[in-house]
């Protein structure tokens, strides 16, 4: 059985225009010619101040007390922050944070203090003279300690946090949601199963390394408005949390503003709410002065969300012909000091921890575990690159030991439409077959590679993924949509450009209803107070759901249009069409009337007088199948997720055996984006988040002392990668399955591609060199060590 | 942005300079290309109260050949180093070098005699330097002296120049050779070395090994080049001298990598790059520029 | 301290202090906002200016070692219409988010000045010091690879 969509898009096989065509950025010509504007190049007149954060040294402490007596003393400095002038929490799904420490530092870097001054200088010299007396208490840096016993609590109050009903908090202890997923029994068949393979796969933390760093100016008028502009992927959610967290001051929505013009990339690292909320809060304290923060590379990566690190610890089982009978995924989660936003990574991943497979008995316990380390959050692929890592070396390794071929083997168990998912609801259409084959074919699977080089070797891998768009069950989009004289259209919508194209896929989506060329669109960035609303710019979600409102918006505006033309001409409405900006009718073929003849103006009728006006249209959408009330012990009843994006990647490698080199002579991806409403933009998802995912295994990894700071904070240090470090060769690969409910059956690919991107690495270096390797990252050092180790032993 | 102020002159003669240098009490930095100095300043990781910038000084940008002494300007860049004609015919195993460090936008600035006054275990130029046996020149207030660079790395950062003086120049005596630079990076683009060979081969079996980012300030090897002299290269000889290793340096383990990986690819670029010096030396190695790991 | 230089053709006098970075006068007291700034410690290349036509990490240069040097940026190439580089950019949607374009257009309208038919890995080479977290750079790299003259003229033939 199959999902029934209440609501089917218009979006047929019929010919498309637009949709489907490599489209040029409408954002192209800003960007290339340096014109493109970000938070950071905002001109804010000479009142604007300058805010520096005083940072905790350590992981864990009690503050005794705060000395800022010298900092208010010097020079510049017009306003000395502390906890004490904000006692307020906020929080995204759990309220756990404070904009400033109260009485405990959870993690090394967090803000203690806050300093605003005339200038950036002066705000940071200001920040040294600030003294801080600690207790320094024991950090909690590993997760499985945290969910000890006799572990130190993070939050003693945990049992008093406010939170979404759909997280499980463990009073009195470090768990600070624990998903469960039962379904079938494990137990039993892994008693029947003819093999069991069960293992622990780690995998550390990870940043996001949007090259813009977080920036926001804040400004509080004299009539008490709140504006605060900011490099976000979640204007509206941004807005939302300040007003819920300053609430004491006074402020409801209305009085508080979000402008987020260009975005410097953001892969989940500017969702949510971060620092914003101290540049918010700072402001008012200075009325009429608008104060900016930015955070330094550092800051970006020790007081941003991170990548949660995890210890996944996995037992599959399957019979001899190569059925996967039963999975247990037990994932501990390294959530940080802050859960508010990493909780619902954690949720995500333990609904849907079995992988694209067919499972019928599974066991899945994803653990949210706080620790003494920087709050963990959204990242490109939410929790699912973590646990596919393992999962797909996992079924590498069962396919071996049974003796069938991975890709086989992957094949046999792919979930297909309409199969039942871990929490009870079905599996959406999908190419994942296709994808399969054809990425099998891209690097011929089945045929080996000689190298010519004695010191190297070649090796192929293969590794599947799915995602689905982890939001609230009732997240929603919306567009308004407006005529200009010339034909030519305005849309408004909340979500953001973070790179991926979505202005451009929006203004295609219109430009198909409408026939008005993509050129004649001009779709705005956010700003709160006149666009209308957006849940965020995460999850993958926004060609999906934004996408359909701005179809609906289209499709009501061209409604009204129909109207005007009915009302003037008397031919009936479904008589009608747009074609190359003019309406037609199927019944008069000669009759046509050009969009911008009346589109603001109205048409004259024969007595002189006018019918129409300016055509405006919005358009709304909310997912209406889905709810997140699932059984806490079981995970089942619900139906939290709107639908899965999957695919499949692999790689051709070469290995220098002494070195451990690898270079990436190939690698295929085939992602099924339902439709490609702009193939080139999907192109783009596929080889960056390739890009981004290869980086992950091969050498990035933040690094943390025993004391929980972090010793690699720059790009000295936590690399990422270069023009010199991609594949020799990528060969994209679009599938398209379409999504019923989808605009024009388009579904999201954007976080998708650089989920399989590990464990892909992790089963080609094994078919190189017989070496499994069980934590991220496969380093070159890694596998040159192992590769020593088992030479000689 | 650099929270800490300084004052800052611009000498324009080399006499200026080094009175500046003498006269001036507090801490002081001589800036040439600035791409470690300034990103030092920005850490906070020093706080100079005056720092002296040389680019004006004239004379300190030749590449020239008088007889058979190489001359390099202590303001000669990496990116000049790359693009020298002269470089290219007589020491192509610079360009080799130079082309390792960071990225243009960085070469364009950098100088190579900056990076071995900045002299972290790391520094490019080090090893090559060394297996050169490159003097150091320098002008201070008691006059110019010269510095073999066997005796230039005192320790970690820290070189025999003194505060008040200024390189002038590099100078490396010339005869036929074939070189080799062979740096490991944790992936091909821009870093700094984990580990790196720098070698020097010349007619007659005699060898120059030195190695980088594996002790304290880069380092060359006695032994290892006592142990080569005379010998035809083969794979036994090969197999000795990388044998010899692990007691010739002292690496630690950081950031960016474990003693125990510095100390094999050490041996497995020793391996390599003599080979290649060695053939490049007869003509028939690998052109300058190939990655040898 | 009085520092003059000149931006884009224009020429200036400032008033700049020893400490200043030329990346926060260029954006501060010059008004040119597109040079980036990405880790103010020349890691990253999103800060690239060209000064006297080389590129340079302009967060690593005291705004005071400017004095008497020509620079400049992307604003500065893009007066009179976009660059035959620039064009395929756009037309190639190379760019995702496009907050490292400047530095990239900058590194790479070097390259092209210094070297008219670029291999694949030269331009690799010219770009490495500027990061790019979304595109993977594969079609940075195919695009400057059109651009290059000798391309475009084999092209015209
Ligand atoms: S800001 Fe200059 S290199 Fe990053
Ligand atoms: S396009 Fe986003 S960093 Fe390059």
């Amino acid at each position: 059985m199959t999902t029934t969509f209440p609501f089917e898009a218009e979006s047929t096989e019929d010919e498309l225009k637009t949709v489907g065509t490599a489209a040029v950025r409408i954002d192209g010509l800003d960007k290339i010619s340096g014109a493109a504007e970000f938070v950071d190049d905002m001109d804010f007149g000479p009142g604007l101040l300058h805010a520096a954060i005083v940072e905790s040294p350590h992981a864990y402490a009690k503050i005794l007390s705060i000395d800022t007596s010298e900092a208010e003393k010097a020079k510049g400095v017009v306003r000395v922050v502390t906890g004490d002038d904000f006692p307020y929490k906020f929080g995204m799904y759990m309220e756990d944070r404070y904009i400033f420490a109260q009485d405990h530092v959870r993690f090394v870097g967090e803000q203690v203090a806050g300093i605003i001054a005339r200038s950036h200088r002066e705000a940071v010299q200001a920040a040294k003279l600030i003294k801080v007396e600690y207790e320094v208490l024991k950090p909690l840096l590993d997760p499985k300690k945290a969910f000890a016993d006799d572990a130190e609590l993070v939050h003693p109050d945990l049992g008093d946090y406010t939170h979404v009903p759909w997280f499980f908090p463990q009073a009195n202890t470090n768990i600070a949601h624990w998903r469960k997923i039962r379904k079938g029994d494990t137990e039993k068949a892994f008693a029947e199963a003819d093999y069991v393979l069960e293992d622990t796969y780690t995998v550390p933390r990870y940043a996001h390394c949007a090259i813009e760093p977080h920036v926001t100016v804040s400004k509080l008028d004299q009539s008490d408005r709140l504006t605060v502009w900011t490099a976000s992927q979640s204007p509206h959610t941004q807005r939302h949390l300040f007003a819920e967290a300053l609430a004491p001051l006074g402020f409801t929505h209305k009085d508080v503003r979000v402008i987020t013009p260009y975005v410097g990339g953001g892969f989940g690292g500017k969702a949510g709410v971060s620092m914003e909320i101290m540049g918010a809060a700072m402001a008012t304290l200075v009325k009429g002065r608008p104060v900016k923060l930015r955070w330094t590379r550092e800051q970006e990566f020790y007081n941003t969300y991170q990548r949660q690190g995890v210890i996944a610890e996995l037992k599959v089982g399957v019979m001899n012909d190569g059925t996967i009978t039963a999975v247990e995924h037990r994932l501990y989660w390294d959530a940080g000091a802050y859960v508010e936003y990493g909780a619902n990574v954690v949720n995500a991943a333990g609904l849907s921890a079995t992988g694209p497979y067919r499972v019928p008995n599974i066991t899945n316990d994803s653990l949210c575990m706080y620790t003494n380390l920087p709050p963990g959050g959204p990242y490109r692929g939410f929790g699912y690159s973590e646990f596919h890592f393992g999962l797909e070396s996992h079924m590498d390794r069962i396919a071996e030991a049974i003796g069938m071929d991975p890709v086989d083997f992957r094949r046999k168990n792919a979930i297909v439409e309409g199969d039942e998912l871990a929490y009870g609801a079905h599996m959406n259409p999908s190419g994942l077959i296709e994808a399969i084959d054809k990425v099998a074919d891209a690097i011929d699977w089945g045929t080996d590679e000689e190298s010519d080089n004695p010191d190297t070797v070649m090796g192929k891998g293969m590794a599947l993924f799915w995602k689905a768009p982890a939001m609230p069950p009732n997240a929603s989009s919306a567009s308004f949509l407006k005529f200009n004289e010339d034909g030519s259209l305005n849309i408004t919508v909340s979500g953001m450009e973070l790179g991926q194209g979505y202005l451009t896929v929006m203004a295609q989506i219109a430009s198909e209803v409408l026939t008005v060329p993509v050129e004649k669109i001009r779709v705005e960035t956010p700003d709160t107070d006149r666009n209308p609303y957006e849940w965020q710019t995460v999850a993958s979600h926004v060609t999906w759901s934004s996408g359909l409102a701005v179809e609906k918006a289209a499709i009501e505006a061209r409604g009204k249009i129909f109207d005007v033309i009915h009302q003037v001409y008397g031919y009936e409405d479904d008589s009608l069409y747009l074609e190359d900006e003019k309406v037609k009718c199927k019944t008069d073929p000669d009759f046509e009337k050009l969009l911008s003849d009346f589109v603001i103006d109205g048409i004259q009728t024969e007595e002189g007088t006018w019918r129409g006006g300016p055509i405006i249209a919005t358009g709304k959408f909310m997912p209406e199948f889905t709810n997140a009330n699932s059984d806490p012990e079981t995970g089942q009843g619900g139906h939290p997720n709107v639908h899965y994006t999957v695919g499949a990647t692999g790689v051709v490698l070469e290995i220098d055996k002494d070195s451990g080199r690898i270079w990436v002579r190939k690698a295929a991806l085939a992602v099924d984006a339902g439709r490609a409403i702009n193939p080139d933009l999907v192109t783009g998802q596929i080889v960056g988040g390739l890009v981004q995912g290869l980086a992950t295994v091969l050498y990035e990894d933040m690094r943390f002392d025993e004391g929980g700071k972090m010793m690699n904070p720059t790009f000295t240090d936590y690399k990422i990668p270069t023009a010199f470090d991609i594949p020799d060769e990528i060969i994209p690969i679009i599938v398209e399955v379409p999504q019923p409910d989808g605009p024009f059956g388009a579904r999201g690919v954007g976080e998708h591609t650089m989920i399989a991107a590990a464990p892909v690495i992790a089963n080609a270096v094994y078919d190189a060199l017989g070496v499994r390797i069980k934590s991220m990252p496969i380093t070159q050092e890694k596998i040159a060590m192992s590769y020593l180790e088992k030479r000689s032993g | 942005m650099i929270a800490n102020e300084f004052e800052y002159r611009r000498p324009t003669t080399l006499a200026e300079a080094t009175q500046v240098l003498a006269q001036h009490s507090g801490s002081v930095k001589v800036l040439a290309g600035g791409t470690d100095l300034v990103a030092w300043l920005r850490d906070d990781a020093i706080a100079p109260d005056l720092v002296i910038d040389i680019k004006a000084i004239p004379d300190l940008r030749d590449i020239k050949i008088d007889g058979d002494v190489l001359h390099i300007g202590s303001l000669v860049t990496f990116t000049e180093l790359i693009e020298s004609d002269v470089v290219k015919e007589h020491v192509p195993l610079l360009a080799e070098m130079a082309e390792t460090v960071a990225s243009p936008g960085i070469r364009n600035r950098a100088t190579m005699a900056g990076n071995i006054c900045s002299a972290v275990p790391s520094c490019d130029a080090g090893p090559v330097l060394l297996a050169y046996d490159t003097a150091v020149h320098l002008t201070g207030p008691s006059g110019n002296r010269s510095v073999d660079i066997n005796d230039w790395f005192t320790g970690l950062r820290q070189t025999a120049g003194t505060d008040d003086e200024v390189v002038t120049h590099l100078t490396i005596k010339l005869r036929q050779h074939g070189g080799v630079y062979v740096k490991l990076m944790r992936y091909a683009g821009e870093d700094l070395a984990q580990a790196a060979v720098g070698i020097v081969a010349y007619p007659d079996n005699e060898y120059r090994v030195a190695f980088g980012a594996v002790a304290p300030t880069p380092i060359r090897s006695a032994v290892i080049e006592e142990t080569l002299r005379g010998k035809p290269l083969d794979d036994d000889l090969v197999a000795a001298v990388v044998a010899m290793v692990p007691d010739e340096i002292s690496p630690i383990t950081d950031m960016r990598s474990t003693a125990e990986y510095r100390t094999h690819m050490t041996g497995v670029m020793l391996k390599r790059g003599l080979w290649a010096a060695r053939q490049r030396l007869d003509g028939t190695g690998p052109a300058y520029g190939a990655r040898l790991i | 301290m009085d520092l003059e230089i000149n931006v884009n053709g224009e020429q200036w006098v400032l008033n700049v202090a020893p400490a200043d970075v030329l990346l926060d006068v260029l954006r501060e007291q010059v008004g040119t906002k597109s040079p980036k700034i990405g880790c103010e410690r020349g890691d990253c290349g999103s800060c690239t200016i060209l000064m006297d036509g080389r590129s340079v990490r302009s967060c690593l240069v005291l705004a005071v070692e400017a004095e008497g040097h020509d620079i400049v940026t992307v604003e500065g190439i893009s007066y009179e219409g976009m660059s035959q580089l620039q064009d395929l950019f756009i037309s190639t949607n190379a760019f995702q988010c496009g907050f490292c374009a400047p530095g990239i257009v900058l590194a790479a309208t070097e390259l092209l000045e210094n070297n008219p038919d670029p291999t694949r890995h030269d331009v690799q080479d010219a770009l490495a010091g500027n990061l790019c977290r979304c595109t993977g750079y594969e079609p940075i790299i195919e695009a400057v690879l059109a651009a290059a003259p000798a391309r475009q003229e084999g092209d015209s033939q």
